[in-house]
Protein backbone atom coordinates (compact mmCIF):
# COMPACT_ATOMS: atom_id res chain seq x y z
CA UNK A 1 0.00 0.00 0.00
CA UNK A 2 1.28 3.41 -0.97
CA UNK A 3 1.78 6.08 1.70
CA UNK A 4 -0.38 8.49 -0.26
CA UNK A 5 -3.17 7.35 -2.57
CA UNK A 6 -5.08 9.91 -4.54
CA UNK A 7 -8.12 8.58 -6.41
CA UNK A 8 -9.89 10.61 -9.08
CA UNK A 9 -9.94 13.84 -7.10
CA UNK A 10 -11.97 16.76 -8.35
CA UNK A 11 -12.07 20.27 -6.97
CA UNK A 12 -13.91 23.35 -8.16
CA UNK A 13 -13.42 26.94 -7.05
CA UNK A 14 -16.49 28.93 -8.09
CA UNK A 15 -16.91 28.06 -11.74
CA UNK A 16 -13.35 26.93 -12.34
CA UNK A 17 -12.65 23.21 -12.10
CA UNK A 18 -9.08 23.22 -10.81
CA UNK A 19 -8.65 19.46 -10.42
CA UNK A 20 -10.37 17.31 -13.04
CA UNK A 21 -9.91 13.81 -11.76
CA UNK A 22 -6.38 13.44 -10.42
CA UNK A 23 -5.01 10.06 -9.38
CA UNK A 24 -1.55 9.61 -7.93
CA UNK A 25 0.27 7.22 -5.62
CA UNK A 26 3.32 8.10 -3.56
CA UNK A 27 5.33 5.33 -1.93
CA UNK A 28 7.03 5.59 1.43
CA UNK A 29 10.45 7.24 1.08
CA UNK A 30 9.66 8.46 -2.40
CA UNK A 31 10.35 12.01 -3.55
CA UNK A 32 7.76 13.20 -6.00
CA UNK A 33 8.01 16.55 -7.69
CA UNK A 34 4.95 18.13 -9.25
CA UNK A 35 5.67 20.56 -12.05
CA UNK A 36 3.41 22.48 -14.38
CA UNK A 37 2.26 25.94 -15.35
CA UNK A 38 0.55 28.32 -12.96
CA UNK A 39 -3.08 27.36 -12.57
CA UNK A 40 -2.53 23.72 -13.44
CA UNK A 41 -3.76 22.68 -9.98
CA UNK A 42 -0.43 21.72 -8.38
CA UNK A 43 -0.78 23.74 -5.18
CA UNK A 44 -4.45 22.88 -4.79
CA UNK A 45 -3.61 19.17 -4.98
CA UNK A 46 -0.95 19.62 -2.31
CA UNK A 47 -3.37 21.50 -0.04
CA UNK A 48 -5.96 18.75 -0.46
CA UNK A 49 -3.49 16.16 0.80
CA UNK A 50 -3.46 17.66 4.31
CA UNK A 51 -7.10 18.73 4.19
CA UNK A 52 -6.45 22.46 3.93
CA UNK A 53 -8.85 22.21 1.01
CA UNK A 54 -11.67 19.72 0.82
CA UNK A 55 -12.19 17.68 -2.31
CA UNK A 56 -15.49 17.77 -4.21
CA UNK A 57 -15.26 14.14 -5.24
CA UNK A 58 -12.73 11.34 -5.21
CA UNK A 59 -10.66 10.19 -2.28
CA UNK A 60 -7.30 10.82 -0.71
CA UNK A 61 -5.76 8.24 1.59
CA UNK A 62 -2.65 8.83 3.68
CA UNK A 63 -1.16 5.93 5.65
CA UNK A 64 -4.37 4.01 5.07
CA UNK A 65 -6.51 6.78 6.50
CA UNK A 66 -9.07 8.65 4.45
CA UNK A 67 -8.40 12.39 4.48
CA UNK A 68 -11.15 14.95 4.78
CA UNK A 69 -11.67 18.23 6.63
CA UNK A 70 -14.06 16.70 9.16
CA UNK A 71 -11.96 13.67 10.08
CA UNK A 72 -12.14 13.16 13.82
CA UNK A 73 -8.38 13.13 14.36
CA UNK A 74 -7.52 15.91 11.93
CA UNK A 75 -5.13 17.46 14.46
CA UNK A 76 -3.24 14.20 14.97
CA UNK A 77 -3.19 13.67 11.21
CA UNK A 78 -1.73 17.14 10.57
CA UNK A 79 1.05 16.41 13.05
CA UNK A 80 2.15 13.55 10.80
CA UNK A 81 1.98 15.55 7.59
CA UNK A 82 4.19 18.64 7.53
CA UNK A 83 3.69 21.43 5.02
CA UNK A 84 6.03 24.28 4.15
CA UNK A 85 4.61 27.32 2.37
CA UNK A 86 5.95 29.76 -0.16
CA UNK A 87 5.51 32.64 2.33
CA UNK A 88 7.23 30.82 5.28
CA UNK A 89 4.42 31.84 7.67
CA UNK A 90 6.63 31.94 10.75
CA UNK A 91 4.99 33.43 13.82
CA UNK A 92 6.46 36.97 13.89
CA UNK A 93 5.74 37.55 17.59
CA UNK A 94 7.75 34.52 18.73
CA UNK A 95 11.47 33.89 18.70
CA UNK A 96 12.85 31.07 16.55
CA UNK A 97 12.96 28.64 19.47
CA UNK A 98 9.33 29.25 20.41
CA UNK A 99 8.26 29.09 16.77
CA UNK A 100 9.62 25.56 16.72
CA UNK A 101 8.59 24.34 20.16
CA UNK A 102 5.09 25.87 20.35
CA UNK A 103 3.27 23.05 18.56
CA UNK A 104 5.24 20.13 20.06
CA UNK A 105 4.55 21.54 23.54
CA UNK A 106 0.88 22.34 22.99
CA UNK A 107 0.16 18.98 21.40
CA UNK A 108 1.96 17.18 24.21
CA UNK A 109 4.59 15.66 21.92
CA UNK A 110 7.43 16.71 24.25
CA UNK A 111 7.87 17.99 27.78
CA UNK A 112 8.97 21.48 28.58
CA UNK A 113 12.39 20.39 29.81
CA UNK A 114 13.22 18.86 26.43
CA UNK A 115 11.90 21.70 24.30
CA UNK A 116 15.10 23.64 23.84
CA UNK A 117 17.07 20.51 23.00
CA UNK A 118 14.49 19.68 20.34
CA UNK A 119 14.78 23.17 18.86
CA UNK A 120 18.57 22.88 18.86
CA UNK A 121 18.38 19.50 17.16
CA UNK A 122 16.11 20.50 14.29
CA UNK A 123 17.89 23.83 13.82
CA UNK A 124 21.17 21.97 13.51
CA UNK A 125 19.62 19.87 10.76
CA UNK A 126 18.82 23.00 8.77
CA UNK A 127 22.17 24.62 9.64
CA UNK A 128 20.80 27.41 11.84
CA UNK A 129 21.72 26.32 15.37
CA UNK A 130 23.11 29.79 16.08
CA UNK A 131 19.77 31.50 15.32
CA UNK A 132 17.77 29.85 18.11
CA UNK A 133 17.27 33.13 19.98
CA UNK A 134 16.67 35.32 16.93
CA UNK A 135 13.38 36.93 15.91
CA UNK A 136 12.02 35.80 12.55
CA UNK A 137 12.36 39.21 10.98
CA UNK A 138 16.05 39.35 11.82
CA UNK A 139 16.58 36.46 9.41
CA UNK A 140 16.95 36.44 5.65
CA UNK A 141 14.23 34.84 3.54
CA UNK A 142 16.28 31.69 3.08
CA UNK A 143 16.91 31.43 6.81
CA UNK A 144 13.23 31.98 7.59
CA UNK A 145 12.29 29.21 5.20
CA UNK A 146 14.80 26.88 6.83
CA UNK A 147 13.30 27.69 10.24
CA UNK A 148 9.87 26.89 8.77
CA UNK A 149 11.24 23.51 7.66
CA UNK A 150 12.77 22.96 11.11
CA UNK A 151 9.39 23.81 12.67
CA UNK A 152 7.83 21.02 10.62
CA UNK A 153 10.64 18.58 11.41
CA UNK A 154 10.05 19.16 15.13
CA UNK A 155 6.73 17.35 14.74
CA UNK A 156 8.57 14.32 13.29
CA UNK A 157 6.23 14.09 10.30
CA UNK A 158 5.96 10.97 8.13
CA UNK A 159 5.34 13.02 5.02
CA UNK A 160 6.45 16.49 4.01
CA UNK A 161 4.69 18.74 1.52
CA UNK A 162 6.52 21.67 -0.02
CA UNK A 163 4.48 24.32 -1.79
CA UNK A 164 6.81 26.38 -4.01
CA UNK A 165 9.06 26.94 -1.04
CA UNK A 166 11.78 28.76 -2.99
CA UNK A 167 9.54 30.95 -5.15
CA UNK A 168 9.58 33.93 -2.77
CA UNK A 169 13.35 33.86 -2.29
CA UNK A 170 16.08 35.92 -3.87
CA UNK A 171 17.99 33.72 -6.34
CA UNK A 172 21.13 33.60 -4.20
CA UNK A 173 19.12 32.24 -1.24
CA UNK A 174 17.43 29.39 -3.11
CA UNK A 175 20.44 27.08 -2.87
CA UNK A 176 20.61 26.95 0.93
CA UNK A 177 16.95 25.85 1.16
CA UNK A 178 17.31 23.24 -1.57
CA UNK A 179 20.38 21.85 0.19
CA UNK A 180 18.36 21.28 3.35
CA UNK A 181 15.67 19.54 1.33
CA UNK A 182 18.24 17.35 -0.39
CA UNK A 183 19.59 16.27 2.98
CA UNK A 184 16.08 15.36 4.10
CA UNK A 185 15.61 13.37 0.92
CA UNK A 186 18.80 11.43 1.62
CA UNK A 187 17.53 10.59 5.08
CA UNK A 188 14.53 8.88 3.54
CA UNK A 189 11.77 11.39 4.18
CA UNK A 190 8.75 10.99 1.95
CA UNK A 191 8.34 14.27 0.14
CA UNK A 192 5.92 15.78 -2.32
CA UNK A 193 7.00 19.09 -3.73
CA UNK A 194 5.54 21.63 -6.04
CA UNK A 195 8.41 23.56 -7.54
CA UNK A 196 9.69 25.62 -10.43
CA UNK A 197 13.26 24.54 -9.73
CA UNK A 198 13.82 22.20 -12.67
CA UNK A 199 17.41 21.50 -11.68
CA UNK A 200 16.30 20.31 -8.25
CA UNK A 201 13.43 18.29 -9.73
CA UNK A 202 15.85 16.59 -12.10
CA UNK A 203 18.54 15.80 -9.52
CA UNK A 204 16.63 14.88 -6.39
CA UNK A 205 13.21 13.60 -7.38
CA UNK A 206 12.47 9.90 -7.87
CA UNK A 207 9.54 10.81 -10.04
CA UNK A 208 8.27 13.88 -11.84
CA UNK A 209 4.57 14.50 -12.22
CA UNK A 210 3.61 17.00 -14.89
CA UNK A 211 0.22 18.55 -14.29
CA UNK A 212 -1.67 20.33 -17.02
CA UNK A 213 -5.19 21.76 -16.99
CA UNK A 214 -6.13 20.05 -13.75
CA UNK A 215 -4.90 16.59 -14.75
CA UNK A 216 -1.80 14.46 -14.35
CA UNK A 217 -0.64 14.83 -17.92
CA UNK A 218 2.51 12.77 -17.83
CA UNK A 219 4.74 11.23 -15.17
CA UNK A 220 7.92 9.21 -14.82
CA UNK A 221 11.55 9.25 -13.71
CA UNK A 222 13.21 12.64 -14.28
CA UNK A 223 15.82 11.42 -16.76
CA UNK A 224 13.22 9.90 -19.04
CA UNK A 225 10.71 12.71 -18.69
CA UNK A 226 13.14 15.52 -19.39
CA UNK A 227 14.89 13.70 -22.24
CA UNK A 228 11.86 12.22 -23.98
CA UNK A 229 8.63 14.01 -23.12
CA UNK A 230 5.74 12.08 -24.67
CA UNK A 231 3.30 14.95 -24.91
CA UNK A 232 3.79 18.23 -26.76
CA UNK A 233 2.51 20.11 -23.67
CA UNK A 234 5.36 18.78 -21.51
CA UNK A 235 7.89 19.36 -24.27
CA UNK A 236 6.87 22.99 -24.58
CA UNK A 237 6.80 23.39 -20.77
CA UNK A 238 10.34 22.03 -20.47
CA UNK A 239 11.49 24.27 -23.31
CA UNK A 240 9.97 27.33 -21.65
CA UNK A 241 11.41 26.49 -18.23
CA UNK A 242 14.96 26.39 -19.52
CA UNK B 1 -21.21 81.00 50.11
CA UNK B 2 -17.87 79.88 51.39
CA UNK B 3 -14.36 79.88 50.04
CA UNK B 4 -12.71 76.90 48.35
CA UNK B 5 -11.25 74.77 51.10
CA UNK B 6 -9.83 71.39 51.92
CA UNK B 7 -13.31 69.93 52.26
CA UNK B 8 -13.99 70.69 48.57
CA UNK B 9 -10.76 69.05 47.61
CA UNK B 10 -11.73 65.98 49.57
CA UNK B 11 -15.21 65.79 48.10
CA UNK B 12 -13.81 65.92 44.57
CA UNK B 13 -11.42 63.08 45.30
CA UNK B 14 -14.12 61.14 47.09
CA UNK B 15 -16.26 61.42 43.97
CA UNK B 16 -13.41 60.01 41.96
CA UNK B 17 -14.18 56.54 43.33
CA UNK B 18 -17.48 56.53 41.40
CA UNK B 19 -15.66 57.45 38.23
CA UNK B 20 -13.24 54.59 38.81
CA UNK B 21 -15.99 52.20 39.89
CA UNK B 22 -17.99 52.85 36.72
CA UNK B 23 -14.94 52.27 34.53
CA UNK B 24 -14.10 49.05 36.36
CA UNK B 25 -17.67 47.77 36.08
CA UNK B 26 -17.84 48.66 32.39
CA UNK B 27 -14.60 46.79 31.68
CA UNK B 28 -15.37 43.86 33.96
CA UNK B 29 -18.56 43.01 32.07
CA UNK B 30 -17.90 44.81 28.79
CA UNK B 31 -14.50 43.35 27.90
CA UNK B 32 -15.56 39.65 27.90
CA UNK B 33 -18.64 40.60 25.93
CA UNK B 34 -16.45 42.56 23.51
CA UNK B 35 -14.29 39.48 22.98
CA UNK B 36 -17.42 37.45 22.25
CA UNK B 37 -18.64 40.06 19.77
CA UNK B 38 -15.24 40.23 18.06
CA UNK B 39 -15.06 36.43 17.73
CA UNK B 40 -18.64 36.38 16.47
CA UNK B 41 -17.77 38.97 13.86
CA UNK B 42 -15.00 36.77 12.44
CA UNK B 43 -16.92 33.51 12.80
CA UNK B 44 -17.34 31.27 9.77
CA UNK B 45 -21.10 31.25 10.36
CA UNK B 46 -22.63 34.07 8.34
CA UNK B 47 -25.74 34.32 10.51
CA UNK B 48 -23.63 34.84 13.64
CA UNK B 49 -21.53 37.48 11.87
CA UNK B 50 -24.68 39.33 10.84
CA UNK B 51 -26.25 39.16 14.29
CA UNK B 52 -23.11 40.51 15.96
CA UNK B 53 -22.72 43.25 13.38
CA UNK B 54 -26.34 44.29 13.94
CA UNK B 55 -25.87 44.45 17.72
CA UNK B 56 -22.74 46.55 17.37
CA UNK B 57 -24.37 48.83 14.82
CA UNK B 58 -27.39 49.53 17.02
CA UNK B 59 -25.39 50.20 20.18
CA UNK B 60 -22.82 52.36 18.41
CA UNK B 61 -25.59 54.41 16.78
CA UNK B 62 -27.28 55.31 20.07
CA UNK B 63 -25.65 58.14 22.04
CA UNK B 64 -24.31 57.01 25.39
CA UNK B 65 -26.78 59.39 27.00
CA UNK B 66 -29.57 57.61 25.14
CA UNK B 67 -28.44 54.23 26.49
CA UNK B 68 -28.40 55.58 30.04
CA UNK B 69 -31.86 57.10 29.62
CA UNK B 70 -33.24 53.93 28.12
CA UNK B 71 -32.12 51.58 30.87
CA UNK B 72 -33.09 53.91 33.72
CA UNK B 73 -36.13 55.86 32.49
CA UNK B 74 -37.20 53.93 29.39
CA UNK B 75 -37.36 50.34 30.63
CA UNK B 76 -39.97 51.01 33.35
CA UNK B 77 -42.19 52.70 30.75
CA UNK B 78 -41.74 50.31 27.84
CA UNK B 79 -41.11 47.01 29.59
CA UNK B 80 -42.38 47.67 33.09
CA UNK B 81 -38.99 46.80 34.55
CA UNK B 82 -37.50 49.17 37.07
CA UNK B 83 -33.88 48.48 37.98
CA UNK B 84 -31.71 50.29 40.51
CA UNK B 85 -29.65 53.13 39.06
CA UNK B 86 -26.40 51.21 39.55
CA UNK B 87 -27.71 48.28 37.51
CA UNK B 88 -28.94 50.62 34.78
CA UNK B 89 -25.60 52.42 34.41
CA UNK B 90 -23.66 49.15 34.58
CA UNK B 91 -25.72 47.68 31.76
CA UNK B 92 -25.48 50.85 29.67
CA UNK B 93 -21.71 51.23 30.06
CA UNK B 94 -21.21 47.49 29.56
CA UNK B 95 -23.01 47.53 26.22
CA UNK B 96 -21.24 50.72 25.19
CA UNK B 97 -17.86 49.19 26.02
CA UNK B 98 -18.67 45.86 24.39
CA UNK B 99 -19.73 47.45 21.10
CA UNK B 100 -16.74 49.73 20.72
CA UNK B 101 -14.05 47.40 22.08
CA UNK B 102 -15.59 44.52 20.14
CA UNK B 103 -15.20 46.39 16.89
CA UNK B 104 -11.67 47.53 17.74
CA UNK B 105 -10.63 43.96 18.56
CA UNK B 106 -12.29 42.55 15.47
CA UNK B 107 -10.14 44.91 13.42
CA UNK B 108 -7.04 43.67 15.26
CA UNK B 109 -7.95 40.02 14.72
CA UNK B 110 -8.60 40.52 11.04
CA UNK B 111 -5.34 42.40 10.59
CA UNK B 112 -3.44 39.18 11.41
CA UNK B 113 -2.92 37.29 8.17
CA UNK B 114 -5.16 34.31 7.48
CA UNK B 115 -2.01 32.31 6.75
CA UNK B 116 -1.10 32.52 10.44
CA UNK B 117 -4.23 30.53 11.36
CA UNK B 118 -3.36 28.08 8.59
CA UNK B 119 0.23 27.67 9.77
CA UNK B 120 -1.05 26.82 13.24
CA UNK B 121 -3.63 24.39 11.90
CA UNK B 122 -0.97 22.64 9.82
CA UNK B 123 1.06 22.00 12.97
CA UNK B 124 -1.91 20.18 14.50
CA UNK B 125 -3.08 22.95 16.83
CA UNK B 126 -6.75 23.29 17.72
CA UNK B 127 -8.67 26.41 16.71
CA UNK B 128 -8.51 27.67 20.29
CA UNK B 129 -4.75 27.06 20.50
CA UNK B 130 -4.27 28.92 17.22
CA UNK B 131 -6.28 31.83 18.60
CA UNK B 132 -4.69 31.86 22.03
CA UNK B 133 -1.03 31.47 21.07
CA UNK B 134 -0.75 32.79 17.51
CA UNK B 135 -3.55 35.18 16.61
CA UNK B 136 -4.50 36.88 19.90
CA UNK B 137 -0.98 38.05 20.86
CA UNK B 138 -0.46 39.63 17.45
CA UNK B 139 -3.96 41.15 17.42
CA UNK B 140 -3.47 42.50 20.93
CA UNK B 141 -0.43 44.49 19.92
CA UNK B 142 -2.23 45.90 16.89
CA UNK B 143 -5.31 46.80 18.95
CA UNK B 144 -3.54 48.34 21.90
CA UNK B 145 -3.46 52.02 20.86
CA UNK B 146 -7.17 52.19 19.91
CA UNK B 147 -8.09 50.15 23.00
CA UNK B 148 -6.39 52.63 25.31
CA UNK B 149 -7.89 55.45 23.27
CA UNK B 150 -11.31 54.01 23.98
CA UNK B 151 -10.48 53.61 27.66
CA UNK B 152 -9.75 57.31 27.89
CA UNK B 153 -13.11 57.99 26.19
CA UNK B 154 -14.80 55.71 28.70
CA UNK B 155 -13.26 57.49 31.69
CA UNK B 156 -14.56 60.81 30.43
CA UNK B 157 -17.86 59.21 29.42
CA UNK B 158 -18.61 58.23 33.01
CA UNK B 159 -19.44 61.89 33.64
CA UNK B 160 -22.80 61.23 31.98
CA UNK B 161 -23.79 58.97 34.88
CA UNK B 162 -24.30 62.15 36.88
CA UNK B 163 -27.71 62.58 35.25
CA UNK B 164 -28.89 59.45 37.04
CA UNK B 165 -27.73 60.90 40.35
CA UNK B 166 -24.21 59.46 40.57
CA UNK B 167 -21.94 61.96 42.25
CA UNK B 168 -18.87 61.13 40.24
CA UNK B 169 -16.09 63.53 39.44
CA UNK B 170 -17.97 65.84 37.04
CA UNK B 171 -21.08 66.02 39.23
CA UNK B 172 -18.97 66.67 42.33
CA UNK B 173 -17.38 69.52 40.40
CA UNK B 174 -20.82 71.04 39.83
CA UNK B 175 -21.68 70.74 43.49
CA UNK B 176 -18.42 72.26 44.68
CA UNK B 177 -18.62 75.02 42.13
CA UNK B 178 -22.16 75.91 43.25
CA UNK B 179 -21.13 75.95 46.89
CA UNK B 180 -17.97 78.00 46.44
CA UNK B 181 -18.88 80.18 43.47
CA UNK B 182 -15.45 79.37 42.07
CA UNK B 183 -16.33 77.57 38.83
CA UNK B 184 -13.06 78.31 37.06
CA UNK B 185 -10.89 76.97 39.84
CA UNK B 186 -13.17 73.98 40.46
CA UNK B 187 -13.49 72.88 36.86
CA UNK B 188 -9.79 73.43 36.24
CA UNK B 189 -9.17 71.08 39.12
CA UNK B 190 -11.69 68.55 37.77
CA UNK B 191 -10.02 68.70 34.38
CA UNK B 192 -6.61 68.21 35.97
CA UNK B 193 -7.86 65.10 37.78
CA UNK B 194 -9.25 63.62 34.54
CA UNK B 195 -5.95 64.40 32.87
CA UNK B 196 -3.99 62.77 35.69
CA UNK B 197 -6.18 59.70 35.30
CA UNK B 198 -5.76 59.39 31.53
CA UNK B 199 -2.11 60.33 31.07
CA UNK B 200 -0.62 57.30 32.84
CA UNK B 201 -2.84 55.06 30.71
CA UNK B 202 -1.46 56.54 27.53
CA UNK B 203 2.10 56.27 28.78
CA UNK B 204 1.54 52.70 29.94
CA UNK B 205 0.08 51.83 26.54
CA UNK B 206 3.18 53.17 24.82
CA UNK B 207 5.58 51.18 26.95
CA UNK B 208 3.45 48.05 26.59
CA UNK B 209 3.40 48.50 22.84
CA UNK B 210 7.16 48.67 22.79
CA UNK B 211 7.42 45.58 24.98
CA UNK B 212 4.97 43.51 22.95
CA UNK B 213 6.88 44.52 19.87
CA UNK B 214 9.86 42.50 21.01
CA UNK B 215 11.17 41.87 17.52
CA UNK B 216 11.76 45.53 16.67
Amino acid sequence: MALVEIRDVRKTFGKVEVLKGVSLDVEEGEIVTIIGRSGSGKSTLLRCINALESVDSGEIWVEGQKVHAKMSDLKKFRQRVGIVFQAFNLFPHLKVERNITLAPLLTGRIEKAKARALAEDVLTRVGLADKIDAWPEQLSGGQQQRVAIARCLAMAPHLMLFDEVTSALDPELVGEVLKVMEAMAEQGMTMILVTHEMGFARNVADRIVFMHQGRVWEQGPPAKLFANPETPELASFIASAK
Amino acid sequence: MRSFSLIDFVSLFAALRWTVALVVLALLFGAPLALGLALGRISRFASLRWAMAACIQVIQSVPLLGLLFFFYFGMPVFLGIQVPALVAVTVAYTLYTAAFLGEIWRGGLEAVKQAQWEAGACLGLSAWQQFRHIIAPQALRLSLPPTVGFLVQLIKGTSLASILGFVELARAGQVVSAATFQPLLTYALVAAIYFALCLPLTLWSRSLEARLDGSR
